[in-house]
């Protein structure tokens, strides 16, 4: 089967290739405003494909989590605003991480023993909670945010030389996605998909479900912070704005224009809606119409293609293989009977 | 089995279709409008041709808020930009200001206008600059409209020394006192100039001992309370409580609630759609606010007064603008406007318009001065917009070492309408000419910014323009 191997990894690797090539290709501004922004927009979506697909949870929370990782990024370092602990921006890095996973677990146990349209409720209750605490505590922000935030000397100044940045994107997109593919395939994944199929088998089976629960939504908190912080450092700000309702729905889309279902969707989705926002605000007569047409375009391919574009990708291999198969079966066995 | 694996490849063809069809649209759209554009400057550069002046094109961005609490003023703050240049002989593409002009030039070189937009947030406003300036390349970039995303981009700007900004309206005092980016420029008071001479009318006309103040949880309506606090508490009045309801508030009534009975008024710096949301609801629970209320700039705005009505009358404000003005440059520009944009007829008085069209004036003169050179980093355009004396529809308007607007501020007061628009008439009640950032000295770079707490509610130095300053 090394044309079904040849069909699920080629794309992916021709795509990191091009990636990698990516700073030499692209303009600066492109690179930075479109592909890097895309990179940090598509792990926070694919926390959400993870915990769609894999745990059945639609969390609408994992904007609201990469905003605890970037504030708490943020307010750490010296910036304008907040805090000012002035502390290394790489500890200040793994502080956000572990603030983001501690309440990432903490909402993840609360939310964990409600299921589908409650669950949804709930995180969204998450997000608006979490974006009032921000906008209203301005010691740690207020409406105006935290502004000229220091970032890693490594990064030096993603203005002038977006190419750091971008690896690092990269390399945290590539991190993330092997991580939860890993996750996905190993025991504890299996678990978060049989919880996800059945909880109350699994509950008979003696499995945790509110625990198992509780850890797929600490872990997608994990992956969205990684989100997070990228984007404090590509933004170089952070302010309730940037984590407020809009943003939560932005990812919600993309999640779905990529597909639900395939973890690399969220990157593609990414693209499609980054580069679709850069691209139609030029535009005469669409400017200032953007979500219109994003919204359009979420209800095409939820009506045709509930998997999103990954679904149209996968379908469009799937006849490929099948003649393929087919073909290769002609040539070895006799005729199928009809 | 075999329904699906044909009815698949339909729905896909659909979908394609689809795409294919939207997208077509869109190329199509644009296309004709590049030919528009194209045609449009063919045409300029042939006109300007035969005048022997034409080399070159200058681009400016515009951007404004399309989207949150500040929206509705989009088109008045995009009839304020595009005024300058319909003045200069260019043509309004349609009554809708977004859409631009054709046959734009300034000194003899065509100018092209780019659309942009933000939505309040510094992210957005951020990203939009960038946008515009590293994709669409801008020249100059006029914008943006509200408080904190003035800041933000203040801040970007100092990373693009070869593009010249001029702020659009928004009215944080830090944006130009503290930031101080050397190509960031602003021809129109901070929120804080603003309030001039409310401090003194309260204490002294209104015999307010004891306020409170109300303002949206932002920076521009910290630097318009700042102003009003550090005059009102200068001569020694008293602010008990600051409340902060969050921007885009629509239910104020719990706010309302925590105002005490007792005291003698409060000021309102509630913004935006929310002022009109904010009255209602002070009627309903404590009835009629106009004897207890002193406003921030958005009670004259002529839209919201509109909708405001009776309810307001007897009110003062304070404001770079004056309705009510008979200087014939005034009467000039707010005609102009009315007859450029019949919808916005009427709001020249608006801050958004007079903001955005002091903007562009500027940008106009200074290029006019140095004959559309951009060369060396725009050198001489910065130059000649430091050391500019715009002469404005309202007054000369110069700028401070921090490339800030220094100009009059009018006290008014709100009356029954007798011009019969169904607008209540606003009435200037005092002039008090050239107000600095300063603020007759209160503010300065190492003055803790304006905030929720900040500046303190002190006995001091009273500005000059008051009573017991001398002036009065």
């Amino acid at each position: 089967m090394s044309l079904e191997r040849a069909i699920n990894w080629a794309p992916g690797l021709l795509a990191v290739v091009i990636l990698a090539l990516a700073p030499l290709i692209f303009s600066d501004f492109y690179l930075s405003a479109v592909i890097t922004k895309a990179l940090w927009l598509g792990i926070a979506a694919v926390s959400l494909i993870f915990l769609a697909g894999y745990a059945g949870m639609v969390s609408l929370g994992q904007v609201a989590l990469y905003g605890v990782a970037g504030f708490t990024f943020a307010n750490l370092v010296v910036a304008d605003g907040g805090s000012k602990v002035g502390l290394n921006p790489w500890v200040a890095t793994l502080l956000g991480l572990v603030a983001a996973v501690a309440v990432g677990l903490f909402l993840g146990a609360i939310a964990s023993r409600s299921y589908g349209i409650y669950f949804l409720m709930i995180t969204l209750a998450f997000a608006v909670l979490i974006y009032y605490f921000f906008a209203q505590v301005t010691d740690l922000s207020g409406f105006g945010g935290v502004n000229n935030v220091q970032t890693p000397a490594l990064i030096g100044n993603p203005l002038q030389d977006p190419a750091p940045l971008f690896y690092i994107a990269l390399v945290a997109s590539v991190v993330a996605y092997a991580l939860l593919r890993y996750v996905s395939r190993a025991p504890l994944g299996l678990g978060f998909q049989g919880v996800r199929d059945d909880p109350s088998r699994m509950r008979a089976l003696g499995y945790n479900v509110p625990l198992q629960r509780t850890v797929a939504f600490g872990l997608g908190a994990l992956v969205a912070a990684l989100a997070g912080v990228i984007s404090v450092w590509w933004n170089t700000r952070i302010s309730p704005g940037s984590i407020a309702l809009p943003q939560t729905i932005d990812v919600l889309v993309i999640a779905v224009i990529g597909g639900l279902f395939r973890l690399e969707g969220a990157w593609v989705g990414a693209f499609a809606f980054v580069a679709l926002d850069n691209w139609i605000r030029g535009v005469d007569v669409i400017g200032s119409r953007f979500n219109t047409v994003v919204g359009l375009i979420f209800l095409a391919i939820v009506l045709v293609s509930p998997g999103g574009l990954m679904g149209i990708w996968e379908s469009l291999t799937d006849r490929l293989r099948r003649r393929f198969a087919y073909e290769s079966r002609a040539a070895t066995e006799s005729p199928p009977v009809p | 089995m075999r329904d699906r694996e044909e009815g698949r490849p339909t729905r896909l063809i659909i979908l394609f279709a689809a795409l294919v069809l939207a997208l077509a649209a869109i190329a199509a759209g644009c296309g004709g409008d590049d030919d528009d554009e194209e045609a449009g400057g063919t045409n300029a550069a042939a006109g300007t041709g035969t005048g022997g002046a034409a080399s070159g094109t200058i681009k400016i961005g515009i951007f404004s808020n399309n989207e949150g609490g500040f929206a509705p003023f989009e088109g008045q703050t995009w009839g304020g930009a595009m005024l300058p240049l319909i003045e200069r002989g260019a043509k309004a593409k349609s009554g809708d200001p977004t859409k631009g002009v054709d046959g734009a030039t300034i000194a003899g070189k065509n100018i092209e206008i780019v659309y942009g937009g933000s939505d309040s947030t510094p992210d957005k406003a951020v990203e939009e600059a960038r946008r515009l300036v590293e994709q669409e390349k801008v020249d100059i970039l006029i914008g943006p409209l509200s408080g904190s995303e003035g800041i933000a981009v203040a801040n970007y700007s100092k990373e693009q020394p070869g593009v010249t900004f001029v702020n659009g309206i928004s009215g944080a005092q830090d944006t130009t006192l503290k930031v101080r980016s050397p190509n960031f420029f602003r021809f129109h008071n901070d929120g804080t100039q603003w309030t001039a001479g409310l401090g003194d009318y309260a204490y002294n006309e209104l015999g307010w001992r004891n306020v409170v103040t109300i303002g949206d949880d932002y920076d521009f309506p910290y630097s318009q309370i700042a102003g009003f606090v550090a005059e009102f508490c200068s001569i020694g009045g008293n602010v008990s409580k600051r409340l902060w309801p969050p921007l885009g508030e629509e239910d104020y009534s719990s706010y309302i609630t925590q105002i005490p009975e007792n005291v003698d008024g409060f000021f309102m710096g509630v913004g935006g759609t929310g002022t009109v949301a904010f009255v209602r609801q002070y009627e309903q629970l404590r009835g009629n606010l106009a004897d207890k209320i002193m406003g921030g700039i958005f009670m004259t705005d002529p839209v919201i007064l509109k909708e405001l009505g009776d309810r307001v009358v007897g009110v003062v404000t304070a404001g770079m603008t004056a309705g009510d003005s008979d200087l014939p440059a005034y009467k000039e520009y707010s005609d102009a406007l009315g007859k450029a944009y019949p919808d916005l007829a009427g709001t020249a008085s608006s801050v958004f318009a007079y903001g955005y069209y002091t903007a562009m004036e500027a940008v106009a003169q200074a290029l006019e001065e140095v004959d559309g050179d951009l060369s060396d980093d725009h050198a001489k355009l910065n130059d000649a917009l430091s050391n500019l004396e715009l002469d404005a529809p309202l007054g000369t308007i110069k700028l401070d070492e921090n490339r800030q607007a220094i100009m009059d501020n009018f006290l008014q007061q709100i009356g029954k309408d007798t011009t019969g628009d169904g607008v209540p008439d606003a009435k200037t009640i005092k002039t008090i000419p050239k107000v600095d950032q300063t603020f007759g000295g209160f503010f300065s770079p190492d003055t803790p910014s304006p905030d929720r707490e900040n500046p303190k509610c002190e006995k001091a130095d009273p500005p000059p323009w008051t009573k017991q300053g001398g002036g009065g």
